[in-house]
């Protein structure tokens, strides 16, 4: 029977997410827990213009010039500053001699977080892939007076497949190796450096009845930072498989979720839970040590969910889909912090970990005052990692046992001590 | 026109009362634009001027699938079939609606997989197809794909009362008809109404006095037939009967003004949608839009289309 009561929703910890959907706009929406914890929607950037759908989005966040590279339709690649929004750059993918950029569009994106220590110009690199499998790299520059530089230092281009469409790719935590799979493609793994294929996969022979399901990887990720040479691939036949390079070819652990395709994977920290995303809206978190499902992320979510992002230090996960909302979930209890209506379908959302609750002047990139800067966004996290972490700890006390107003005042009381102190 | 509640706030004012903690206000104030709901009689724009104009939603109608429909580059042609027992009532049902929309072919099912008719339409220039499928001897769903791309619908049929079990019913003339859509306010309610509204011509035929209405409440679209006159009439002073709900049969009386009678012809049916699938039909590898789940129903009062 519906419920006729009204169900009130935790709110969010203070966090910083940005959304890219299929009219090309970036949204930022922003959590404050002065508000109460709820997001908004602080920022848009761009023209409602459907040619320039975004495809895929990167965010190299760190704490000074964080930069965000997002792909268009149309083989535009885009790098903005976070912060404001402002573009730094923009290159094309399109290839001299190479198919239409309509047959042939931008799956995967992933910007480099390592870079060249020289201060004077910096250049970042970055890896695009399209669904004919032309994977290139490519490093551009960016001078420090935002001027549109579109000279790219290097640029690599090479095949990863022969035929078939690529539909995910992914770069490990130390970003040597990179993986591609996808309808006809089985996963394989390449070593960026040499630029060679290490790895391919196997697909799992015919089950009992003698059928033979294809080879279709909708989403993929490596399973944890340091290692590359475990991840998990989801497939259209709604399975999820775990592979590892140095034991075998064939998955090692592989088992069904629901029914309609896996279409979003993403790794927690501590290297053996996933979350993952179906076409019919369940998120579900999984342990692959075991591959047992630890259990679904209930939320009135009714289409299918097209990425997930983990924050890098909150125990807080973020969903976006073809539903047009964009979802908060507590990762311990599986509940949703909040839900914002975002008015189209989604189709990326990564989060900008530095958000701090009092307002950081944005990292300018001159290079003598970046010291300075790095220094004073270094403190104001650190001031406001030891609140969070007192919050969560009266969170955990009172939680068992006390309901929940009572829960709620105490947090206000730690807010006031805090700022009290 | 009086000023009827906006595109957003209709919605939203339900729901902030409902939920006041959720985040629903904040689509409230976001952009500076509301729309003023009204009846998408599409063809009289004079007579529901726009106040604001809500970009966002603009720009993804124009990017949606049915905009080159109706933005009148390409006509309709349906394509209707059934699945693949047929019924008593099937065929029955099938030749209404055959009279009903305009521009629609009937093809029999045979063995053939769906994609692959779908395949075939997409060849032969269908810009939809209706697939009308049976249980237990009577119609009971109803797919609407939309061509090349389109998203799939999923209706559940109930209710079907066919012409001739309608009293005094009429018969459908040929003339292109009116299309009345109403209470289509969420996101996923405009979508389904434009699906509706492509499934029709763009440019309705008011000498033939034929008009059909999609009404949704409460999530469930009912269908309805009509031809309707004008008659001027005189009445007595006292004799001011109350406006009465469109589909009656019933005379609105006023002094002196002109009057429209109803009368109700062809097949009457309720739909409720089930779920809206992004691209065409495929249930084993499509991604839905929306999908009903039972842990959405957490309100008696909280609707979806």
């Amino acid at each position: 029977m519906p419920r006729t009561s009204t169900l009130e929703c935790p709110g969010c910890p203070p966090i910083r997410a940005l959304t890219f959907d299929v009219l090309g706009l970036v949204k930022v929406t922003e959590a404050r827990s002065k508000e109460g914890g709820i997001p908004k929607v602080v920022d848009r950037w761009g023209e409602p213009d459907s040619s320039k759908c975004i495809l895929a989005a990167s965010i190299d966040d760190r704490k000074s010039g964080p930069l965000l590279a997002i792909a268009r339709e149309g083989g535009l690649i885009e790098i903005l500053n976070p912060l404001n929004g402002h573009p730094c750059l923009s290159i094309s993918n399109i290839i001299d001699n190479g198919p239409e950029p309509g047959d042939d569009a931008i799956v995967g994106l992933h910007l480099f977080k390592k870079q060249n220590l020289d201060l004077s110009s910096r250049s970042h690199t970055l890896l695009t892939c399209t669904t004919k499998g032309n994977a290139s790299m490519r490093s551009v520059e960016l001078t420090s007076s935002h001027a549109d530089s579109t000279s790219s230092v290097s640029s690599r281009t090479w095949n990863v497949c022969a035929s078939g469409n690529i539909l995910c790719s992914q770069v490990d935590g130390n970003e040597n190796y990179a993986l591609f799979g996808g309808k006809g493609v089985e996963v394989n793994v390449w070593d960026l450096e040499q630029g060679t294929k290490i790895w391919t996969a196997k697909s799992p022979p015919k089950n009992s009845l003698g059928l033979f399901t294809p080879t279709w990887f909708t989403s993929a990720t490596f399973l944890s930072k340091d290692d590359h040479r475990k991840f998990v691939a989801g497939t259209n036949s709604h399975q999820v498989r775990l592979y590892d390079i140095s034991a075998q070819r064939r998955p090692v652990i592989s088992f069904d979720f629901r029914e309609t395709p896996i279409k979003a994977v993403a790794e927690d920290q501590d290297g053996y839970t996933i979350y993952i995303g179906n076409g019919s809206g369940d998120l579900a978190s999984v342990d692959m040590r075991t591959g047992k499902l630890l259990g679904c992320f209930l939320g009135k979510c009714s289409g299918s969910i097209r990425s997930i992002a983990r924050h890098p230090e909150l125990p807080v996960i973020a969903s976006c889909g073809l539903d047009s909302y964009l979802r908060f979930w507590d990762i311990k209890t599986r509940k949703v912090l909040s839900a914002v209506f975002l008015k189209q379908p989604l189709t990326n959302v990564v989060f900008d970990s530095n958000f701090a609750e009092e307002e950081v002047p944005s990292s300018v990139v001159d290079p003598p005052t970046e010291a300075q800067n790095t220094n004073e966004t270094q403190e104001s996290d650190e001031e406001e990692v030891q609140p969070l972490k007192r919050k969560k700890k009266s969170s955990k006390h009172s939680g068992s046992k006390k309901p929940k107003p009572k829960k709620r005042s105490k947090k206000a009381q730690d807010e006031t001590v805090d700022d009290s102190s | 026109m009086e000023a009827k509640p906006c595109f957003w706030q209709s919605k939203y004012q339900i729901h902030a009362q409902a939920f006041p903690r959720f985040g629903w206000k904040s689509c409230e104030k976001t952009d500076t634009a509301l729309i003023k709901k009204k009846k998408k009689r599409y063809c009289c724009h004079d007579r529901c001027p726009i106040v604001y104009v809500h970009l966002q939603l603009f720009a993804g109608n124009d990017a949606d699938e049915f905009s080159s429909i109706l933005n009148r580059k390409s006509d309709p042609k349906i394509l209707i079939t059934t699945c693949r027992f047929n019924s008593t009532r099937g065929p029955a049902f099938i030749s209404e609606l055959l009279s009903v929309i305009p521009n629609a072919h009937y093809y029999k099912r045979g063995t053939y997989d769906l994609k692959k008719i779908v395949e075939y339409a997409k060849k032969k220039d269908f810009t939809s197809l209706i697939v009308v499928h049976t249980n237990r001897r009577e119609p009971d769903a109803l797919l609407i794909i939309g061509l090349p791309d389109g998203p799939t619908a999923h209706f559940k049929l109930s209710k079907l009362v066919l012409r001739k079990d309608v009293k005094n019913h009429g018969n459908p003339t040929s003339h292109i008809p009116e299309l009345v859509l109403n209470n289509f306010t969420t996101r996923l309610g405009h979508r389904i109404g434009r699906m509706i509204q492509s499934l029709f011509p763009q440019a309705p035929n008011f000498g033939g006095r034929r008009v059909v209405t999609f009404h949704n409440q409460r999530d469930f679209i009912f269908f309805r037939h009509h031809r309707y006159i004008f008659e001027s009439k005189e009445s007595k002073q006292g004799d001011s009967k109350g406006n009465k709900d469109k589909d009656a049969k019933g005379e609105k009386s006023s002094r002196g003004k002109v009057v429209a009678r109803l009368q109700e012809c062809g097949p009457r049916f309720t739909l409720k949608l089930i779920s809206l699938q992004h691209g065409t039909f495929d249930t084993k590898g499509g991604e839905y839009e929306w999908v009903h789940k039972p842990e959405m129903d957490t309100s008696r009062r909280r609707f979806f289309l």
